[in-house]
């Protein structure tokens, strides 16, 4: 029984507004009214929540962390707000937001989105099918437009040719697929040109004016470009190609700087073009289902909440194998390394979102606010409490795998890990003394991504003679499977039926395939969506990055500076045995290499 | 991932003492003054402490030796320390007299009790089969039938085999097994108040026992009324001379407060307590066991365990037939005491109760007595009772509760009830447990609902709708049919919108067990022969059970308090609903949701 509340697409704009109702009463019935009755009108609604997040925004980084506090200036995209406002009516009063009001300037907005790096493989793959995606489930506003945006040389019915081979329907919505696909296709475009030229910007602007025809314009920036290119891309879409009407938003994908000073470097570049909420920085792990649904479960059932503290939760674990390696693309991927590559951003993101405090509301600033927190309440990494690897060649079943220094793409003396454990601590109340450990690796024996929550043992068990020697095999633990196969378990004892007295430990279970048929949308189409739709939640803000960053970046410079040389593990298998002593040190056993799992 | 323990071994593992607990015993032991044991004692429990816990036996004597005792251990009286010390040294006896030699000697004599009845035939022999299957009984054993019909050795034998059958995992040798279990059983025909057919019970059994240490267990498997009657002529004809010597009686335990205490008071008159086995069958289901393995073996669940978290508790009891022209015994019982004031006044307790000292039968039983003791008696208003009547549906119509013909016309007695129970103690004060049981519902079920609390400042309240109630955490259990335990949780409906669904974290029985769940009886018989008493009722928990149900089945008779007519395979009269409703409940069973 599912007790619905909102739309196919909305994400949290009802919630938004509402808690930012909350605070004024009047505005209270005027949303509540609007909620109830706007289903069609998402992106109005969703225009009152931005605004309202607008301002509530550079306070929020204050309150978050004083020091930081950024300059307060009037943000752009608040103008054409003002002037719709003042278009409705003259006051900035509430009652102004009349339902009808926002009818009407609807329909006179459109969203280009543009694509910058549409020949790159992020935007062929990912990109440009979620947009279709979003499209197929009627989650984009009536008026838009994509532009594709590279130096190649390419006309629209190219582009269109390349997008159509990567677009699929979903498998639980077939009929009219062909049409759609041909209606999405119609309402993209290319414009080739440099990345640094302003000039070829300034052409693109002319050519989104011509599609948006009069309307109010919102542009979305899509860089999909190798980071040395972020900032001149940046400079050139602000300076020549930014709505004058509308919102221009740019969103970034990671790598965010390699550590503290070139991340804040590059934010200090951003800024200077672009505010703070105009960035949208994508860490798309926080798009995946079930980490959208970790705070659901946490904030919405009486039962884990209790259990959320040192005191009930042994450790924690963050799992996350791939089992390829660099397949010879490591070019990349040799420059970063997997602890930049996936613990400093995913898993740490996941953290922060597993051990956060309640928030006073589901509202973007709210959770990074929290989020923000348990960072700045972490200790930096220590080189002690890291494990790191790299994966060497193995033969099996008459295959040889290849080691990770035999990619071409890879100097033969790399050091760079591809595989790191580390353990981590929260100096809170909540969380002092519980191990947070996170493992990430290239080349493993299997392909998960997930998150482990071991309980700590009954204290006085009456049953403790029927479990043996081994007590950590019988205390509770929660899974939640990020992938693959999205699922969530609760592994409790029960007794095997029988006359004896045996205890077994069973999986309480939930496995979203079984009860979920309809297919998952990909991480993307959430975080696209969210973009466009202003919702900040899922996005990471520029002081959530810098506290991100410290903790990692004295343990990178370290590990660089003494070039630890990673423990070498073969392709395919467990990944180095380095990883178990450290978890053996803080009493934890990897959930994910037991016996049963 | 299976622990370890022999297959037939129940909760009470024998277990090795630690060096530091023997020595504390030792301690205990010089400290305190030793009341001699009596001499018998230690030879009748000889047999069986491979199985049991080794505690048990000397704190029943402290309530056997003083039979209102019990209640005052568990209050934790003065009287409580010295009870415990006093058997301590026996412990440590106890594991000398178990020696091979012994061991082979003793033997096992089961006497059934009205062995041409249905529940003899239909539960109580394929149960003694399966233990036998199952290698569960000792090495020496026979099985007596003993009725009032006249049968041959061989006929007992052929009645018996027709319900015996062969778990279906494990079909190898069944019909071998099953022959060498038949060679065991032998049928004594006799009246049941005679003394004299009880002797020559006894001399029939003497002449199988060969000499070996006899024990003793006998199944009353009989009318209440001549209960009294079959245990005098046993306990005074048939009693083992050596070994030890037990009763197992079923319910009806009386009818009341003061029937039970008579019953009670006339069985003690030759019988010691600790002999007198009272079996609810319904303690020996699967997931009522495992109720108090789910509580204490998991960490999960225990904080969760109170008026903190729990907003209510539901008993679900239904049954998809009527009495079917067997409504006489039932008549005269009711569905309150039928069903309620034993079997889901037990799992109650199981549910409720503190945690025991040990698992022990005496540290279970105390804590569940002071469950029953800490609860209100049921008020009238806090009681609705209901009668089925006749329904046709699809061209079949199905008979009212009074055309059964051994039911009188005008009976007003319920075949439904449904009571809003409360324990005032610190960790349940406030919260209302919903006992509801029926016959001739629309569905055969029983489980346990635990309904949580509302989440305090819930963040995704906008999401849930309007009622709130639906989007509570709910842990049930299904003890029948289809073993199963699921949690019910909140999560987001995966997409990109924001919805919320309740969906079931669980775990189903028969899709991780595959095997045969064994029935109830089994695991009683087994315990019984073990002497483990933990799922049998304790004579002051029976009168504190009765104690809760008396006043309140009083008002109902004198008061004649007509029941709430239901069509037959209907949900149950309404009337429940609003008894639910008025403690802010909704029955989990009927929500709507199918589970």
């Amino acid at each position: 029984m599912a007790s619905l509340s909102s739309t196919n697409c909305r994400a949290y704009s009802s919630t938004s507004s509402s808690s930012y109702a909350a605070s004024s009463s009047v505005h209270h019935g005027h949303h509540q009214r609007l909620a109830v009755s706007s289903v069609p009108k998402r992106f109005l609604r969703n225009k009152i929540s931005l605004q309202s997040q607008s301002n509530p925004f550079s306070t929020g980084v204050r309150m978050q962390d004083g020091a930081v506090a950024t300059k307060v200036t009037p943000v752009e995209n608040e103008t054409p707000l003002k002037l719709k406002e003042g278009l409705l009516s003259v006051t900035s009063s509430e009652e102004s937001k009349d339902a009808a009001g926002f009818e009407f300037s609807e329909d006179k907005s459109t969203v280009s989105i543009t694509v910058v790096g549409a020949s790159g493989d992020l935007a062929k793959k990912k990109i440009f099918p979620a947009l279709f995606a979003l499209y197929y489930e009627d989650c984009l506003p009536e008026h838009f437009t994509v532009y594709g945006y590279a130096r190649s040389k390419m006309t629209d019915a190219e582009l269109r040719t390349m997008v159509s081979r990567t677009l699929t329907c979903r498998i639980d919505k077939r009929e009219n697929c062909g049409e759609k696909m041909d209606q999405f296709l119609k309402r993209c475009f290319y414009h080739s040109g440099q990345y640094d030229s302003e000039e070829n910007f300034a052409e693109l602007d002319k050519k989104l004016r011509e599609h948006e025809g009069g309307r109010v314009s919102n542009r979305l920036f899509y860089l999909s470009i190798p980071p040395n290119i972020f900032i001149n891309a940046v400079k050139c879409a602000s300076l020549s190609a930014s709505s004058s009407s509308g919102w221009t938003r740019v969103i970034v994908e990671k790598p965010f700087g390699r550590d503290s000073e070139s991340s804040a470097a590059l934010t200090r570049s951003l800024k200077q073009y672009l505010e703070e909420d105009q960035i949208f920085r994508i860490d798309h792990y926080l798009g995946k289902e079930l980490v959208e649904n970790l705070s659901v479960l946490r904030f919405s059932n009486l039962i884990f909440e209790p259990l959320w503290s040192r005191q009930y939760i042994r450790n924690v674990q963050f799992i996350f194998s791939e089992d390829f390696g660099t397949e010879g693309r490591g070019g990349y991927f040799d420059n970063y390394g997997i602890i930049r590559d996936i613990m400093q951003n995913h898993l740490l993101q996941i953290l922060a979102l597993f051990a956060m405090e309640t928030p006073v509301s589901l509202d973007a600033e709210d959770i990074r606010n929290e989020k923000v927190k348990v960072l700045r309440s972490m200790r930096p990494l220590e080189l002690e409490n890291v494990v790191i690897g790299q994966y060497k060649s193995h033969t099996k079943g008459g295959v040889t795998y290849p080691a990770y220094t035999d990619d071409k793409t890879v100097p033969k003396d790399s050091l760079t890990p591809t595989f790191a454990a580390a353990a981590l601590f929260i100096d809170n109340a909540r969380w002092d003394g519980v191990p947070f450990l996170m493992k990430a690796g290239k080349a493993l024996h299997t392909k998960r991504a997930e998150i482990r929550v071991q309980f700590r043992h009954v204290p006085g068990n009456l049953y403790n003679r029927n479990f043996g020697t081994d007590l950590d095999r019988a205390t509770n633990e929660l899974v939640i499977r990020v992938q693959p196969d999205e699922a969530i378990y609760l592994k409790i004892n029960n007794k095997v039926p029988g006359l004896g007295m045996r205890l077994d430990r069973s999986n309480l279970n939930l496995h979203y395939a079984a009860r979920y048929s309809k297919e998952i949308p990909d991480a993307y189409e959430r975080l696209l969506l969210d973009a466009i739709e202003g919702e900040r939640r899922l996005f990471i803000r520029s002081d959530e990055l810098n506290a991100a960053w410290a903790l990692f970046t004295p343990l990178l410079k370290e590990l660089e500076e003494k070039k630890i040389i990673p423990e070498c593990y073969p392709y395919g298998s467990r990944g180095p045995v380095g990883a178990h002593y450290l978890a053996a040190r803080y009493n934890v056993r990897w959930g994910d290499l037991g016996l049963e799992q | 991932m299976a622990r370890h323990l022999s297959p037939c071994s129940s909760s009470s593992t024998t277990t090795t003492f630690s060096p530091s607990s023997f020595n504390h015993e030792a301690h205990l032991s010089r400290k305190f003054v030793v009341v001699p044991s009596r001499t018998y004692s230690s030879t009748w429990v000889s047999r069986i402490h491979t199985r049991i816990n080794q505690r048990m036996h000397p704190q029943l004597k402290s309530s056997n030796g003083h039979p209102l005792n019990a209640a005052y251990m568990q209050d934790g009286l003065p009287g409580n320390p010295l009870a415990k010390e006093h058997f301590e040294p026996r412990m440590k006896q106890r594991p000398i007299p178990l020696s091979e030699p012994e061991k082979a000697e003793s033997t096992l004599s089961i006497t059934v009790v009205g062995a041409s009845g249905d529940l003899a035939k239909k539960k109580i022999f394929p149960a003694l089969f399966a233990l036998f299957y199952e290698d569960c009984l000792p090495e020496n054993f026979t099985v007596f039938g003993y009725a009032r019909t006249k049968m041959t050795d061989e006929e007992l034998r052929n009645m018996i085999s027709r319900t015996l059958t062969c778990r279906i995992d494990k079909r190898e040798n069944c019909d071998d097994k099953m022959d060498l279990f038949l060679k065991k059983c032998f049928y004594h025909s006799g009246q049941y108040n005679s003394e004299e057919h009880f002797a020559e019970l006894d001399s029939k059994l003497k002449e199988k026992e060969a000499g070996k240490l006899p024990n003793r267990l006998f199944y009353l498997s009989i009318p209440p009324n001549i209960f009294v009657d079959v245990v005098r002529c046993a306990s005074l004809r048939a009693s083992s001379a050596n070994g030890w010597t037990r009763v197992i009686v079923e319910k009806p335990f009386g009818r009341d407060s003061k029937s039970s205490g008579e019953l009670t008071t006339c069985l003690k008159k030759y019988l010691t307590e600790e002999q007198i086995f009272r079996i609810d069958h319904y303690l020996g289901k699967e997931l009522v066991e495992n109720l108090s393995v789910l509580r204490f073996s998991n960490l999960v669940f225990e904080p969760l365990w109170s008026r903190n978290y729990i907003r209510n508790v539901q008993l679900i009891f239904s049954e998809d037939f009527g009495t079917e022209g067997r409504g006489g015994y039932f008549d005269n019982y009711g569905i309150i005491r039928d069903i309620m004031q034993n079997h889901l006044l037990q799992i109650l307790a199981l549910f409720a109760m503190e945690t025991p000292v040990s698992l022990d039968a005496e540290d279970v039983r105390n804590e569940k007595v002071k469950v029953l003791r800490s609860m209100r008696p049921l008020q009238l208003e806090d009681v609705i009772v209901g009668q089925y009547k006749g329904h046709s549906k699809g061209g079949k119509s199905y008979p009212a509760y009074t055309d059964d013909p051994t039911v009188p016309k005008d009976s007003l007695t319920p075949t439904f009830a449904a009571a809003a129970l409360f324990i005032n103690n610190a960790r349940w004060d406030g919260v209302p447990f919903l006992m509801k049981a029926g016959k001739a519902l629309h569905t055969k079920r029983a489980e346990i609902r635990v309904q949580f609390r509302h989440v305090p400042g819930n963040l995704y309240k906008r999401n849930f709708g309007t009622d709130l109630d639906k989007a509570t955490n709910e842990l049930v259990l299904r003890v029948q049919p289809d073993e199963a335990i699921y949690l019910k949780i909140n999560n987001k409906v995966p997409g990109l919108g924001m919805r919320l669904d309740r969906s079931e974290l669980n775990l189903l029985y028969r899709a991780r067990y595959p095997r045969e769940i064994p029935d109830a009886y089994e695991r009683l018989l087994l315990d019984a022969i073990e002497g483990e008493r933990r799922l049998f009722i304790r004579s002051d928990e029976l009168d504190a059970a009765w104690a809760l149900f008396t006043p309140l089945l009083k008002e109902l008779e004198e008061k004649k308090i007509v029941p709430e007519l239901y069509p037959y395979g209907s949900r149950g009269p309404v009337g429940a609903h609003y008894l639910a409703a008025k403690y802010n409940v909704r029955w989990g069973d009927l929500s709507g949701e199918d589970s």
